[in-house]
């Protein structure tokens, strides 16, 4: 997707690129260069899935999450739970000692990046083309960074959960969908609810067979999320100016496109964090995203364009070195001159992108409260 | 946005629709979430026949027919409603006091809700089985109505409700509409009736209360009724047992359960065993459990090991360390003489394990601890868990001992033990208000429960059979303890029996559809030879010599599958009672009279229908050639076995009649020689008969049975037919073919017997095959003692695995063999009237020869199997019924008068008493060291050479084999009310 043109012209791209370099930037919609797109979301559209989510973007990009859980045997791993051989069938006496809470075995909680099974399908595009396999690539990697979620899908020593994760959007590509996909996949874990175990220690797993009893995979109290899945942004820079959820235009013109991954940071002190009001977000990962702007053709100034011929040789009065075969020579930056942008991100505007997603009441920030708002019925 | 979801606002028929979500584990594994999505309608009926409302919207079938309604337009009353009631009892009400809708006195008019059945099923298959036989019984009018179907009467689940809770609600709202529904109806004739909601849950009646619903708890409403004081004592009594749990919270008796995920995990981790649970018939602190793993059985000691497992229940043990293995017990305990003094009513007071069950264990580790052979040891195991209860109505007699003063006089409750007549089953404690009209009854409980701090299990009563010791209730006791299905015919199953009744004849013209494919054999000189008085006969017999010097020899079988067609009502009950049980004065029948009996009994001078098998055989009685047809036949002469015998041995009978018996019997002769060559097993099981008197039918003495030849001619050619048909059907079926096999006993089951021969007589019983282990059996003669033969067999059969019926497809061609007959293939066919086995059989064989069209029930292999597995059940029941009721008839005729001096054999010996066989009787008999002599005397048991040498006030010294005189009488036991055999040694 990041190579899906837009149709527009050198000059409008240069007249975007500088209203969008203003400060404060001007974008074509008029939202503040923080604000996200409007969104209308719902969850539990899938009644037969363990989790779903459906999110609309006002532009009418659409996405659909699934999320199914499936028990699987955990292959063993000779090594690092050998002792489960022998000890881990203590029924009687030893299941007592199981019952403690979770902290005491959170350590003997190893979970695995196979269990967790992340397809994207984006109309019009194979499964295996390489746009949707990144995206997806780019998906499960925020949610196995930190190992935290694949330890969530920890049964007992001998049973896990297989996690799949089905990511459709239903309507066509209108802009890069990475910032859609990632909330919906959010909302539609959020949703996700596993049925209760009943069975202690290493059995085989039985489950309470009410659903109205399954337990959400990122546990709640009182009706808010005690930890929440990571989210992706899309941020952009152009000049100096950060803009977060680009449009698809927005994107065409951005010098430097990240798409930077938040989780909460988990740390016994999060309750004393609670009480300040704040959460600790976490950057989780970076990607840096090739914007289509570095493969729009550049503008040409009017002066050295040979279509203009002397007309504009005379109205430039400015002596040009004559050009063989109409190539366009690289030049210095021209005021309303569209130039893609060449070279890297530089360093110090990645470091402000990084910040400005991780500030305290920041885009990530009130992107989580918003999210939280939304009923998990 | 607009919501995908479907929403009230959005949907006008939103209302109609719910859905249903649970989570589904898989035997598999596999865990799924669930969505059912649930249609709400409106025309589901009420049923009852004082509504016209619902006649008109209830739907009808093609044909436009309306199923009737059930619920009665005047419902008895009671005190509270005497306008009339319905009843709609909650879940608990069934499933603990399910005897009491049985009742015929009462509980009329229920509408049982599908929430109920659907939990009722998922608590108890049984008692949702019954529940299903009584919403289809007509008289009962029992309705089920479908609640959660019905828009009214839905509920949605509130946040947070507990399934339980929401379903309590269902019910609760389900009355009230009904009420409601009903009260529109506006009868002349007055007030609708109530509709009544049975709970004993009180939070439930609480709220039901609260709502206005009319509402009882079952004590309450059943002590409204005309017999309420009888019936009350069939409610179990929650809540009491509430109270005595409070009262000792935190001390429990027995230990818990695992569990289930626990108890399946370590199954399949074969850390733990799964099996049935078996009591020892002598000693009811020893249980014994098979499991897959070890080759033989796994020993449980004691009432902690055995946990509250009652025999028969699907249980998981878990074995002992091994300085915990012990011998199996050399010793004889009796639940009722060690534990006769228990106080049913004060259980606290007493230590878990009395006194003197304390000793009788001491007394064992002593032994074995002075052993010092090791070897014996075997692995025991305690009980972890209970897969699935095994519990059943069990008969049995109130404890005289237990009951106290009060309860004799008074109609106050009065918790009093119940001795099952099974040995193997533990005291029952019973709580009743009806202790003075109980005594002395046989009585039918249910074990309710059996909690962890209970000596025993708790039941209630069924209901009383009658006196102890009178005819119908130890009959009706024997049938109830053997499962014996001896109710009469339903009406569905005698509307498939021939309209012409008795009046039925085989066509006249042979163009009748009748006769199509069945050969003409009524000029045949067809003859029965039965016992005296048989009246189904389900066999008859020909033979003929042929001009090539052969013999034509015939076997006619009654045609059972002409009147019994598969899958029809008769098909299914006689599929049910599997085969016809015989007790000493009365049959069970498993088809009705009019077919066993008459149509389809090949009786003398009338035409039959016949399944007929015709050999030609050469005077070697070797096989030429075989053919098998449907045929009609006109039995000439109805034998008895004496009649038969006597005619060939009158030979001034020359008459072509005779001589083909005396053909046959020549032959037969010959067939017999043959099998036993080929090893086939002569066993025996002491057979009596009892001599009634006519008018009474009292028994007044007891035979043996004797056998004549002729008895050996019938048998042979239907062993030769069994084997003929078995081939045939198993050529044309491999698959599916119904067979019989006798598996080789494995050589351990003879360890102990062929031990027992070497030590006290010398002799090797070789069981390398059938033909080694009869011509051992043939060599264990003792040339003084002349039955010691017949005993040593009686003794080997006891070895021996027992036959029974399968389906070709789910054993491998070797494991086919029939070890005792010393056959390769086996099955039943000649006896259809009275064995659901043959009547298959029957349906293949013609299936078979191209007379009929093969019926998928004898195709389908999972079906044949169901059935092969219920028919040996019911197969053995039949026999063990039938044992019994000789037994009890053997007690009766011995009844005032004793029979001292009787000849019997020692056939075990424990290390307190031993175990003798009276052969004239063909019963056994335990005698005790206490039975020998007051005060008990001393005793050394030495198990190596099977011999018991008592000191002190008598001395005697017995073996195994030992030829013994014994007294026999009978003794009632004034302690249990009992009568019983009871056996004295006279000498030596």
């Amino acid at each position: 997707m990041s190579t899906n043109h837009v149709l527009l012209s050198p000059a409008e791209l240069a007249y975007l690129h500088a209203s969008l370099s203003l400060l404060p930037p001007l974008r074509p919609d008029g939202r503040a260069p923080n604000q996200y797109r409007p969104v209308s979301a719902e969850t539990g559209v899938l009644p037969g899935a363990n989790g779903s989510a459906r999110v609309c973007f006002a532009d009418g990009t659409e996405a659909i999450v699934g999320v199914k859980a499936e028990i699987e045997k955990t292959a063993s791993r000779p090594g690092l739970d050998g002792e489960a051989e022998e000890g881990g069938l203590d029924l009687g006496q030893g299941a007592v000692d199981d019952d403690d809470d979770e902290p005491s075995d959170d350590a003997s909680r190893q979970g695995s990046n196979e269990w967790v099974e992340m397809t994207v399908e984006i109309p019009g595009y194979r499964d295996d083309d390489a746009s949707t396999v990144f995206l997806a690539a780019m998906l499960s990697e925020a949610l196995l960074a930190d190992g935290e979620f694949v330890r969530r899908l920890w049964i007992n020593r001998r049973f896990h959960w297989k996690l799949y994760l089905d990511i459709i959007l239903i309507s066509p590509p209108l802009s890069y969908p990475l910032p859609l996909l990632s909330l919906t996949t959010h909302l539609a874990l959020l949703a996700t609810r596993l049925p209760r175990l009943k069975s202690e220690g290493d059995e085989d797993p039985l489950f309470d067979d009410d659903w109205a009893a399954s337990e959400y995979l990122y546990s709640r109290e009182a009706g808010k999320a005690l930890s929440r899945p990571p989210l992706t942004l899309l941020v952009m820079a152009v000049g100096n100016n950060i803009i977060f959820d680009p449009a698809k235009e927005e994107l065409a013109v951005a010098d430097v496109a990240l798409a930077v991954s938040v989780g909460e940071a988990v740390s016994k002190a999060k309750e004393a964090m609670d009480v300040e009001g704040g959460r600790a977000l976490r950057l989780l990962s970076v990607r840096t995203i090739d914007p289509p702007s570095r493969l729009t053709p550049p503008g040409v100034p009017n002066a050295t364009n040979s279509a203009y011929g002397s007309a504009a040789a005379v109205a430039g009065k400015q002596k040009q070195p004559s050009q063989p075969e109409g190539r366009t020579l690289e030049m210095e930056q021209v005021e309303g001159v569209w130039k893609a942008p060449r070279g890297g991100a530089k360093v110090l505007v990645m470091a402000s992108l990084v910040d400005k997603v991780l500030e305290k009441g920041g885009v990530a920030d009130e992107l989580f409260d918003a999210l939280e708002a939304v009923d998990l019925g | 946005m607009a919501s995908l979801k479907r929403s009230a606002i959005s949907d006008p028929f939103a209302s109609n629709i719910s859905s249903k979500v649970y989570v589904r584990s898989t035997k598999s594994g596999k865990v799924q979430k669930i969505v059912r999505e649930v249609y709400l309608r409106q025309d589901i009926p009420c049923s009852s026949q004082l509504c016209q409302a619902c006649l008109k919207t209830a739907p009808r079938n093609a044909a436009g027919e309306l199923t009737p309604f059930v619920l009665s337009d005047r419902p008895a009353g009671t005190k509270t409603y005497p306008q009339g009631h319905y009843l709609v009892p909650d879940t608990n009400a069934f499933l603990s006091a399910m005897d009491l809708f049985e009742q015929s006195s009462a509980f009329y008019d229920v509408i049982v809700l599908q929430i109920v059945l659907e939990e009722v099923r998922n608590r108890s298959l049984p008692l949702y089985n019954r529940l299903v036989g009584l919403t289809k019984s007509e008289d009962k009018r029992f309705y089920v109505f479908f609640n959660e179907f019905r828009l009214e009467t839905y509920v949605n689940r509130d946040q947070g409700e507990t399934v339980n809770d929401r379903n309590d609600r269902a019910v609760r709202k389900a009355v009230k509409w009904y009420g409601e529904h009903l009260a529109q109806t506006k009868t002349k004739k007055g007030e609708a009736p109530a509709v009544v909601m049975l709970s004993n849950d009180r939070d439930n009646l609480r709220k039901a209360k609260a709502e206005g619903i009319p509402a009882s708890s079952l004590a309450d409403y059943v002590g409204q009724l005309k017999d309420g004081d009888k019936l009350l004592d069939m409610i179990p009594d929650a809540q009491d047992r509430d109270v005595v749990r409070d009262k000792k919270s935190n001390e429990h008796l027995y230990p818990e359960y695992l569990s289930l995920s626990k108890l399946m995990t370590g199954v399949k981790a074969g850390l733990l065993h799964q099996g049935i649970f078996n009591v020892s018939p002598y000693n009811y602190l020893e249980g014994s459990i098979r499991v897959p793993a070890f080759p033989k059985a796994l020993l449980i000691l004691g009432r902690e090991n055995i946990n509250r497992a009652v025999d028969g229940d699907i249980v998981v043990v878990e074995v002992l360390p091994k300085d915990q293995w012990k011998e199996p017990s050399t010793k004889v305990l009796e639940e009722d003489a060690l534990t006769k003094n228990e106080n049913a009513d004060t259980e606290e007071g007493q230590d878990f394990i009395t006194e003197k069950e304390r000793k009788a264990l001491q007394e064992e580790a002593k032994r074995t601890l002075q052993k010092t052979t090791e070897g014996h040891a075997q692995p025991t195991a305690r009980v972890v868990g209970i897969i699935k209860r095994n519990w059943r109505q069990y008969v049995g007699h109130i404890d005289q001992s237990t009951v106290s003063q009060a309860g004799k006089q008074g109609r106050k409750q009065d918790t009093v033990f119940l001795i099952p007549m099974d040995k193997k089953i533990p005291k029952i404690r019973l709580r009743t208000r009806q202790v003075a009209e109980l005594l002395g009854k046989r009585i039918l409980v249910t074990i309710d429960a059996w909690d962890r701090d209970s000596r025993h299990p708790a039941g209630h009563l069924v209901r009383s059979l009658g006196e102890l010791e009178t005819k119908a209730a130890e009959t009706e006791a024997l049938l109830l303890e053997y499962d014996v299905q001896y109710r009469p015919f339903p009406k569905t199953v005698l509307d498939c029996l021939p309209k012409e009744g008795h009046d039925w004849k085989v066509p006249a013209s042979t163009d009748d559809p009748g006769w199509r494919d069945r050969a003409d054999l009524r000029d045949l000189l067809i003859c029965s030879i039965d016992p005296i008085g048989c009246q189904d006969i389900d066999d008859a017999l020909h033979a003929r010599p042929l001009p090539n010097g052969n013999f034509e020899v015939g076997v006619h079988i009654a045609d059972v599958s002409h009147f019994v067609k598969p899958n029809n009502a008769m098909d299914m009950e006689a599929s049910i009672r599997g085969t016809t049980v015989y007790l000493v004065d009365k049959r069970i029948d498993m088809l009705p009279m009019l077919l066993g009996t008459d149509l389809c009994s090949l009786k003398p001078y009338v035409e039959r229908y016949a399944f007929s098998v015709i050999w030609e055989m050469n005077a070697h009685a070797d096989i030429v050639g075989a053919r098998f047809t449907k045929s009609v036949i006109k039995s000439r002469e109805a034998f008895s076995y004496e009649q038969a015998q006597l005619r060939i041995d009158d030979a001034s009978q020359q008459d072509d009649l005779t001589n083909s018996i005396r053909t046959l019997l020549m032959l037969s002769k010959k067939l017999k020689q043959k099998r036993m060559d080929a090893g086939a097993l002569s066993l025996s099981s002491p057979e009596v008969k009892i001599q009634m008197e006519s008018e009474t039918s009292d028994p007044i003495d007891v035979k043996t049975k004797q056998l004549l030849d002729t008895n050996s001619l019938v048998e042979e050619f239907m062993l030769l037919a069994n084997i003929s048909v078995a081939g045939k059907i198993y050529e044309a079926f491999p698959q599916t073919a119904i067979l019989r096999r006798h598996a080789a006993p494995s050589k351990t089951n003879f360890d102990e017997l062929s031990n027992q021969l070497k030590v006290k007589r010398g002799m090797e019983l070789n069981v390398e095959s059938s033909r080694a282990l009869a011509d051992s059996l043939d060599r264990c003669v003792d040339p003084k003692e002349p039955f010691f033969n017949t005993l040593v067999r009686i003794m080997a059969t006891r070895c021996m695995m027992s036959a029974e019926y399968f389906c070709s497809g789910t054993q491998s061609e070797d494991e086919f063999r029939h070890y005792g007959l010393a056959s390769e293939i086996y099955t039943h066919f000649t006896s259809p009237i009275r064995r659901y086995a043959d009547l298959v059989a029957h349906r293949q064989l013609a299936a078979a020869i191209g007379y009929e069209a093969v019926d998928p029930s004898v195709r389908s292999r999972g079906r044949l199997e169901a059935v092969c597995k219920n028919i040996n059940v019911r197969h053995r029941n039949a026999q063990l019924a039938g044992r019994a009721s000789i037994e009890y008839y053997v007690g009766q005729a011995l009844r005032g008068r004793p029979a001292g001096n009787e000849e019997a054999f020692i056939i075990k010996i424990f290390s307190n008493g031993f175990v003798v066989l009276v052969p004239r009787f063909g019963i056994e008999g335990l005698i005790r060291l206490r039975d020998l002599a007051e005060p008990e005397p001393a005793a050394e048991f030495d198990p190596e050479t099977y011999t018991l040498v008592t000191s002190g006030s008598r001395q005697v010294k017995v073996d195994l084999f030992q030829k013994v005189v014994v007294k026999v009488s009978d003794e009632k036991n004034e302690l249990t009310g009992k009568r019983g055999v009871k056996m004295e040694l006279v000498s030596p």
